[in-house]
């Protein structure tokens, strides 16, 4: 049984004009100790998954359909109190974005670590909680004496460091990191991946990270969800994505990264604009943007298909892989006309 | 610069704000329309007379004389001597100054407390029928006059339910206690003072609850408080300790503002109520042209505005870690 399976999920956003299909039936599942890559542009409903897990939708957003399971448990079931009382932090946490701006101002950082573990254990002291904090703190590479000051006066490396401390506080399964790194420069980037990986193997979390930058998930994840328009369009292992893609959606985003082994590279970006999910209708959502479109991927919306040890695509071409590979290395190939 | 020096500054502030105060004050009343003298002229006075009495009242020095005369009887606690009562200003405004105080004092608590907690309420509320209810419930009780207020209130607890005394500070024949606790602490001093604190918290509550409302609405979109909802924490955690916690500097601010108004507009409260504040005796010593009298009046209302400003500088400190201190 996996520690987290998503099954068909589809979470709207109630418009005037209609439903907005943000996710719309995302299938995926994570192991005990496994990290998932979700990587897609802004918009393609990424974070809208993350979301739906540990349900902080805004108020026009809600789960239409599908099913969330935790430990083989539908917790989109779950009322509100019963979510909050045994899920959020408890089981699931989460690592914002800014960290600068994941903690209140107004408290020390410590205070509100302390907070947290007393919230979910109960039968802690403040005194105990904040000496768990201060050993979280070392772990993490921060001084301990660093619990009683300000989320102001870090730095933005060490507020991440912090947030992660918060993060783990009451040893939850799993970690939902949203762009955890995207704030921060890259020497830094690489350091604090490095100890959330350290962190993860030493407690067995298993973590989602959500992010558009293609080179972090090569390094950290093991496997990797491609998002494109609410939908995974392709799911693999790390390698298998990296190397061998087979949807023209993940080769067009791979060009757009620059691979730091190759001599030199010309960065080529996908034309056009991320799809407008308001009610989308039939058709497979990449197609105005896919430069192997053929007539059936505007009329019919292809469904998932495993090719092969979990390598799930969504393409009608996905059989012609080798040949759309070979053209996508091309820079032509994304050329548009005008 | 550590935090005692920071408050060193403040009071050095405080200082210079009080000496702009009483020399402004000097001036406008120096500058004002009127004759000082109307209160002592009799008909028929000649002129020598009536020059004798502004030499006696010192009216006849040059003005920057008069200022450093003005500023030593300041700095030595005197305000002078009242031109209608002929007693030292001070006997007479002591009482009415705490009779305001107590009134206004208890409003504007009440007011901040109500309007506050309300104010946050509403924001955690955004989109919900309770919300549009209590704004607009909000902006009548701002919109509404504050005389038309007190005459609702007043034909309400007064004449229609008939609970509460409709005027006055105490009971006709209860005697004046002599001690300041006995007289503020008395219950018969407590039953007459709800209706005019009622009647002015319900005025001065929407100041508080509106701003309350705004600043939470953008408090609540920020990433930290999606983290305290993840962590698990109550909803009554979140709004109250991190939502309505980062909301209350601006309102904070706003306090020192709303106190001033209140001293100022405690005479339409005063008026209705019948009530012996410093409000009324204010505009009656600009009738009478009681000039030591009106300028101690406003020296003591000038001064709680700028104490409550100090006030709330200090607060900021201990509200808002991120105050650097210069």
């Amino acid at each position: 049984m996996s520690k987290l399976e998503l099954d068909d999920l589809r979470t709207y956003y109630r418009m005037e004009e209609g439903w907005i299909e943000a996710a719309d039936g995302v299938s995926l599942s994570l192991e005990a100790n496994e990290t998932l890559g979700l990587v897609g542009e802004s918009g393609s409903g990424k974070s809208t998954v993350a979301k739906s897990i540990i349900r902080l939708l805004p108020d026009n957003g809600e789960i239409v359909d599908g099913s969330i399971r935790f430990d083989g448990e539908d917790i989109t079931e779950l009322s509100k109190r019963e979510l909050r009382r045994r899920i959020r932090w408890k089981e699931i946490s989460m690592i914002p974005q800014s960290a600068m701006n994941g903690f209140d101002p107004v408290y020390t950082v410590g205070e509100q670590i302390v907070q947290a573990i007393r919230t979910h254990e109960s039968d802690v002291s403040k005194a105990e909680a904040r000496e768990r904090t201060k050993e979280l703190f070392d772990d993490l590479g921060l001084d301990e004496e660093r619990v009683d000051d300000y989320p102001h006066q870090f730095s933005g490396g060490m507020a991440q460091r912090a947030m992660i401390a918060l993060a783990l506080a009451v040893d939850p399964s799993v970690i939902l990191a949203d762009e955890p790194t995207t704030a921060l420069d890259v020497v830094i980037q690489d350091r604090i991946l490095g100890t959330i990986k350290e962190m993860q193997d030493e407690l067995g979390t298993a973590m989602v990270l959500i992010t558009h930058d293609m080179s972090v998930v090569s390094e950290t994840c093991d496997t990797i969800a491609v998002m494109y328009g609410g939908r995974v369009v392709e799911r693999a292992d790390a390698e298998t994505i990296i190397k061998r893609p087979k949807h023209p959606y993940t080769l067009g985003l791979r060009n757009a990264f620059p691979d730091i082994t190759a001599d030199s590279q010309e960065l080529v970006s996908i034309p056009g604009s991320p799809p407008d999910l308001l009610e989308p209708g039939e058709g497979c959502r990449f197609a105005p943007r896919c430069p192997f479109a053929e007539d059936r991927c505007w009329e019919e919306t292809p469904q998932p298909e495993t090719h092969g040890d979990g390598h799930v695509v969504e393409c009608h071409r996905a059989d012609e892989a080798e040949y759309l590979r070979k053209e996508a290395n091309r820079p032509e190939t994304w050329r548009t006309d005008d | 610069m550590g935090l005692r020096e920071y408050v060193v500054r403040r009071i050095f502030q405080l200082v210079i704000t009080y000496w702009a105060f009483i020399t402004l004050l000097f001036v406008l009343f120096r500058a004002a329309p009127g004759d000082p003298t109307s209160m002592f002229v009799m008909d028929g006075m000649d002129e020598e007379s009536r020059q004798e009495i502004i030499a006696d009242l010192g009216l006849d020095q040059p003005l920057y004389l008069q200022y450093v005369d003005y500023m030593g009887q300041l700095l030595s606690g005197s305000f002078g001597v009242s031109f209608r009562y002929r007693e030292p200003v001070w006997d007479v405004l002591v009482i009415k100054f705490w009779n305001t105080i107590f009134l206004m004092g208890a409003a504007v608590i009440c007011a901040y407390v109500i309007g506050v907690l309300a104010g946050a309420l509403l924001g955690w509320w955004r989109g919900k029928r309770a919300e549009r209810v209590g704004i607009v419930a909000g902006l009548m009780a701002r919109s509404s006059p504050e005389f038309w207020t007190s005459i609702i209130v007043l034909s309400v607890f007064a004449f229609w339910l008939g609970w509460l005394p409709s005027g006055g500070m105490r009971s006709i024949g209860a005697e004046m206690a002599p001690s300041f606790s006995a007289r503020y602490l008395s219950t018969d001093f407590v039953y007459h003072l709800v209706l005019p604190v009622m009647a002015a918290t319900i005025y001065y509550m929407a100041t508080p609850l509106l701003l309350m409302r705004n600043t939470m609405l953008d408090v609540l979109k920020a990433d930290f408080i999606e983290i305290k909802k993840a962590e698990g924490l109550s909803e009554l955690t979140i709004l109250y300790k991190h939502a309505a916690r980062n909301s209350i500097l601006p309102v904070v601010t706003m306090a020192a503002i709303v106190t001033g108004t209140a001293m100022g507009g405690s005479l339409v409260i005063e008026t209705v109520f019948n009530w012996p504040g410093m409000g009324r005796e204010m505009v009656e010593a600009i009738n009478y042209n009681d000039y030591p009298m009106a300028m101690g009046a406003f020296f003591l209302m000038g001064s709680v505005v700028i104490i409550m400003n100090f006030v709330a500088d200090l607060l900021y400190v201990y509200l808002d870690p991120r105050v650097e201190y210069k």
